[in-house]
């Protein structure tokens, strides 16, 4: 992929992306604020795809739950975005040759895929299934296919550092 | 004695097991993370409650009561990947600051929410010192999930 790998090198070029590479405490306490901020995105989140499975949280009803963490959720992906691209700007070609990078990045397009679907499709129907016991297919699914996607996306992050297939 | 202890964790057949293959080790690391977003979670709602935040429609009683499965599962779920961690590294978190804080805050953050967060996540609504209360668990845990990866980053 000629164009990502040009433009990868480019950002790794700048002089700010060197100074942050080159700092000494900048990435890690990086590290520390994505980690802190994906507990505040990927907690809230299981706790709504729990619901979706009819698991969990069963005393509130799903639209409340949704309207009521979704500003913390928003709060944590923004925190956590900003801190992700900080990192991936600092050092491009590292991630550049990394495959959980490109997993993780891949798998997070899934994720919002499937919470555009749900949003636009299964939501849709959420006053015949708000308060019941036991959720709908579409919404088990959607709840399922976010606590696997996610997972899968915080197992590839952490991988990251473990560059087993780079030559 | 605590030092020997340490040195000899780190040489039980078990911890050099885990330590021999090159994949055990990060995906024991990796699914400890897929745990502490689920006992986070759990926390946090319940916590955000105690603050007087999240789901007001319901009692703080209501919303603890929900997510105390999911925090023990995910308490569970952490110890029993953070001790094999422990055990392969046994001698250098032995020597590193920050895993030390890390089981201090941990101590604290056990008792906290055993006694005085235990007590106040049966009210039904939110009170000056309930919010304190939550305030004071986030707090303790996000400082848990702090000098965790510290000690990764800095041992």
């Amino acid at each position: 992929m000629q164009p990502v790998h040009d433009l990868f090198f480019w950002v790794s070029e700048l002089p700010t992306s060197i100074a942050i590479r080159e700092s000494l405490l900048f990435s890690p306490y990086l590290t520390v604020a994505h980690v802190v901020s994906m507990c505040l995105f990927a907690g809230l989140i299981v706790m709504m795809d729990l619901r979706l499975l009819g698991i969990g949280n069963m005393s509130t009803p799903f639209s409340e739950l949704q309207k009521r963490l979704f500003p913390w959720q928003m709060l944590g992906m923004g925190m956590s975005s900003v801190t992700g691209l900080t990192l991936a700007y600092s050092d491009p070609m590292r991630f550049y040759v990394n495959i959980f990078f490109w997993t993780k990045m891949l798998v997070m397009v899934l994720a919002g895929i499937n919470a555009m679907a749900f949003h636009f499709i299964t939501y849709n129907s959420v006053v015949t299934w708000d308060t019941r016991a036991s959720t709908p297919f579409g919404a088990k699914l959607s709840g399922a296919l976010g606590m696997v996607l996610w997972a899968i996306v915080i197992v590839s992050g952490r991988l990251i550092p473990y560059n087993w297939f780079q030559n | 004695m605590l030092e020997g202890f340490f040195n000899d964790m780190g040489q039980w057949p078990i911890s050099q097991a885990i330590g021999a293959s090159i994949w055990v080790y990060p995906t024991i690391q990796a699914i400890h993370l897929v745990f502490l977003a689920l006992f986070a979670g759990g926390m946090m709602i319940t916590d955000l409650r105690l603050l007087g935040f999240g789901m007001r429609s319901k009692t703080v009683a209501e919303v603890a009561r929900d997510a105390r499965p999911w925090v023990v599962l995910g308490f569970l779920g952490l110890v029993s990947t953070g001790v094999p961690q422990l055990m392969q590294n046994a001698s250098r978190e032995y020597f590193s600051e920050f895993f030390w804080y890390k089981m201090y805050l941990i101590a604290f953050g056990l008792i906290w929410l055993l006694t005085v967060r235990r007590k106040m996540i049966q009210a039904t609504e939110t009170t000056a010192l309930s919010k304190v209360v939550g305030l004071i668990s986030m707090a303790v845990w996000t400082g848990v999930t702090i000098n965790a990866r510290l000690i990764g980053l800095f041992t």
